[in-house]
């Protein structure tokens, strides 16, 4: 029978990632285990890409800042004497590669030469897999820092969740490849495209190629490529290195889903990627469950008087609306215990299952924030 | 409440669906190619998916990277960027012989992969290639729908013939980007539309997202389809929803009927204030009722499809 709780997860794992399609309330998920985590004790780091503007005002993040930045104590509602804390950091993609080209580049010129090409500029942020990779490198900076005991990482929001785990490889694969080394070394002899080093084939191939993108195109990229590439190692190995760590049965995967059947199905679809992965599936969160226990509704003249008993103004017209709220809400409720149960079905190895239901209000404050906790590790 | 410029969303030659994920992009893709259909106009529905989920809604067959007839004059395609590169290379270098030698060389090609942004706009330029596309003298298509992807990559993908033009020297590939941003701005042409929720995140999402649409991409936000959207139950009455749901509670056997009773006003609130949110955007809208079904089949896309019309496209 699994469990359905994540309580035992907060203080056994030193990293959880919450993974899922976009919409299902990730972000959230991510907070609430996070805050959790803070009210059993641990020192959490919650690491996140884009949080949702109030709930970050509500945690009192108002600069919305992508330094650490640990959420007063009193506004969590943590015991004066609790050892638990929590700190919110933000990932800024274009930051966080900006700082690893400071870090990583070979030259002070090359590194000024990247952070000035235009060509970074406007890919920096928005290079396919650069917010995945960023925030594996993330991971990797602060997996080991000892102000944590626990890290709670929130994955970019995807179409397909399978492209947090894939992107990375891909991104350092694109750049890094062999292909790719020899372009740009036929580059590199001269300086610009020296033609005579490459073979008379080649030649004619990149002319007709730089008909297409202008003169001087490919030279400002592939000049781009290899001072990148100069730092590629380093990329690759860490890469590889967080790829591997995310196999360690210390960092948790809980997929997030809601009771949507398609969100279910592609939750399906990516714990067995996750599974085949070689990581640690420990939970599935069912996001905004909606649950409605049977009642007689036979009679609406019952209800109508209940209404008109308590002085309220067009107790018909009132109680039909009520019946109708009800009936709605009972075909909901149906359709989301029939998913879940799918799910389940289908899902005999994870351990722990948590439905959250659906509340009367969207989550983006405190109190909505330890509700969720709530549900996801009973206090 | 119908705007008139929903009339002429499917007369337009490119529409590109985006919205925050989870909203109903792929089904309401669907229904405006049903409808489109409906309307004797031949559509092409080009998917950017990694999953592609088109053929299970209208109950088709499996849509892969070739262009295919799925139902009636609808066709379809899955892009995937590998073979979109390719298609693309064809187009714009157009000699053949001159593709092949620069295509079929690896080095090249995993260079070309490289070049960040590509992939983005070889989908994007098959699409717009599509557009332009001529067969017996006339265009092939009336209207190119794009599955584009959710929010922050379906602006990426949108952004990407920009960041050409600013970053690319004058030659082809550069007046390639500028033809396809001068189609997408003619708003007689091109339309974004937007999916999203009667709730606070999809919300504000959204509104961040057409502003980004308009002031920074300068496109035209053809519609607003707000999906799910609760028929109003207590309208006017939220006060006495809620004493109603307080006496309701008072009768142990009556408390689920008080917490759906509240649940409802509630919910029924917010989308109240959410949807006056979105008036404000002054994009044409259309309010899409909340249908509980278990899967997504042909006859719901159909009849979304008439909600659509219904609602003024």
């Amino acid at each position: 029978m699994a469990n359905s709780s994540l309580s035992d997860l907060l203080t056994s794992h030193r990293v959880i990632v919450t993974v899922g399609s976009g919409g299902v309330g990730k972000t959230t998920t991510a907070a609430a285990i996070a805050l959790a985590g803070a009210r059993a004790g641990r020192r959490v780091l919650c690491l996140t890409i884009d949080p949702a503007k109030r709930l970050a005002t509500s945690l009192g993040l108002g600069s919305m800042s992508h330094e650490a930045q640990k959420i007063d104590s009193a506004v969590l509602g943590l015991a004066p004497d609790s050892k638990g804390s929590l700190t919110a950091m933000m990932l800024d993609v274009r930051r966080t590669f900006d700082e690893l080209v400071t870090r990583y580049a070979q030259t002070p010129e090359a590194r000024d030469r990247i952070l000035s090409n235009s060509i970074y500029q406007q890919i920096a942020s928005s290079l396919a897999g650069t917010p995945e990779y960023m925030a594996m490198e993330k991971l990797y900076a602060l997996k080991d820092d000892p102000q944590y005991d626990l890290i709670v990482l929130d994955t970019p929001p995807t179409s397909n969740a399978l492209d947090f785990l894939e992107a990375p490889d891909k991104m350092v694969a694109a750049m890094d490849s062999p292909t790719i080394r020899a372009f740009v070394s036929a580059f590199e002899k001269g300086g610009s495209m020296s033609l005579k080093l490459l073979s008379k084939a080649m030649a004619q191939v990149l002319q007709g190629l730089s008909k297409f993108t202008g003169a001087g195109f490919l030279e400002q990229i592939a000049g781009f490529l290899t001072d990148l590439q100069s730092m590629f190692g380093g990329f690759k190995e860490r890469a590889l290195k967080v790829r591997e760590q995310l196999k360690s049965k210390s960092v948790a995967f809980v997929i997030v889903s809601s009771p949507e059947p398609m969100a279910v199905t592609e939750s399906l679809f990516f714990a067995e990627k996750l599974v085949e992965g070689g990581m640690h599936l420990e939970a599935v969160v069912f996001n905004r469950v909606r649950r409605v226990d049977p009642v007689d509704v036979s009679s609406p003249q019952r209800i109508a008087n209940i209404l008109r008993e308590a002085d309220i103004e067009q107790p018909v017209e009132l109680a039909a609306g009520i019946l109708k709220a009800y009936h709605d809400a009972s075909v909901w409720s149906r359709r989301d215990a029939g998913e879940i149960v799918r799910a389940r079905r289908e899902l005999p190895l994870v351990p722990r299952f948590i439905e959250v239901p659906a509340f009367d209000e969207d989550v983006y404050d405190l109190r909505a924030l330890t509700r969720v906790a709530n549900y996801v590790a009973p206090a | 409440m119908v705007d008139p410029a929903l009339s002429r969303l499917l007369d337009k030659r490119f529409v590109a669906v985006t919205g925050k994920g989870g909203t109903g992009k792929t089904t309401l893709t669907a229904a405006l190619a049903l409808l489109a259909a409906q309307r004797g106009k031949r559509v092409l529905v080009c998917m950017s998916q990694a999953r592609e989920r088109m053929s299970a809604t209208l109950e088709t067959e499996f849509v892969g990277s070739e262009v295919k007839t799925i139902l009636g004059s609808i066709d379809a395609v899955n892009m995937d960027p590998e073979t979109c590169l390719e298609e693309y290379g064809l187009m714009v270098l157009k000699v053949r012989a001159l593709y092949k030698a620069v295509m079929d060389n690896r080095v090249v090609k995993g260079f070309i992969r490289a070049v960040p942004g590509m992939d983005a706009w070889s989908m994007l330029g098959k699409a717009l290639f599509h557009v332009k596309e001529q067969e017996n003298g006339r265009n092939k298509y009336d209207l190119v729908l794009l599955d584009a992807p959710a929010t922050g990559h379906g602006v990426q993908m949108l952004r990407v013939p920009l960041v050409i033009q600013k970053i690319a020297p004058p030659g082809l590939l550069r007046r390639e980007a500028e033809d396809g941003i001068a189609l997408m701005r003619d708003p007689s042409k091109c339309a974004v539309v937007v999916c999203t929720l009667p709730e606070e995140m999809p919300a504000s999402e959204t509104e961040e997202l057409i502003a980004t649409l308009r002031d920074e991409l300068k496109l035209t936000v053809g519609g607003l389809f707000v999906n799910q959207v609760l028929s109003p139950l207590f309208a006017g009455k939220f006060d006495q929803a809620l004493l109603a749901s307080h006496a309701l509670s008072e009768i142990p056997a009556f408390e689920p009927l008080a917490t759906v009773t509240r649940a409802r006003a509630i919910r029924e609130e917010v989308q109240r204030n959410i949807l006056e949110r979105f008036a404000k955007l002054n994009a044409p809208r259309v309010y899409i009722p909340a249908l509980p079904v278990e899967r997504i089949r042909r006859p719901h896309a159909q009849a979304l499809a008439k909600v659509l019309a219904d609602g003024g496209v």
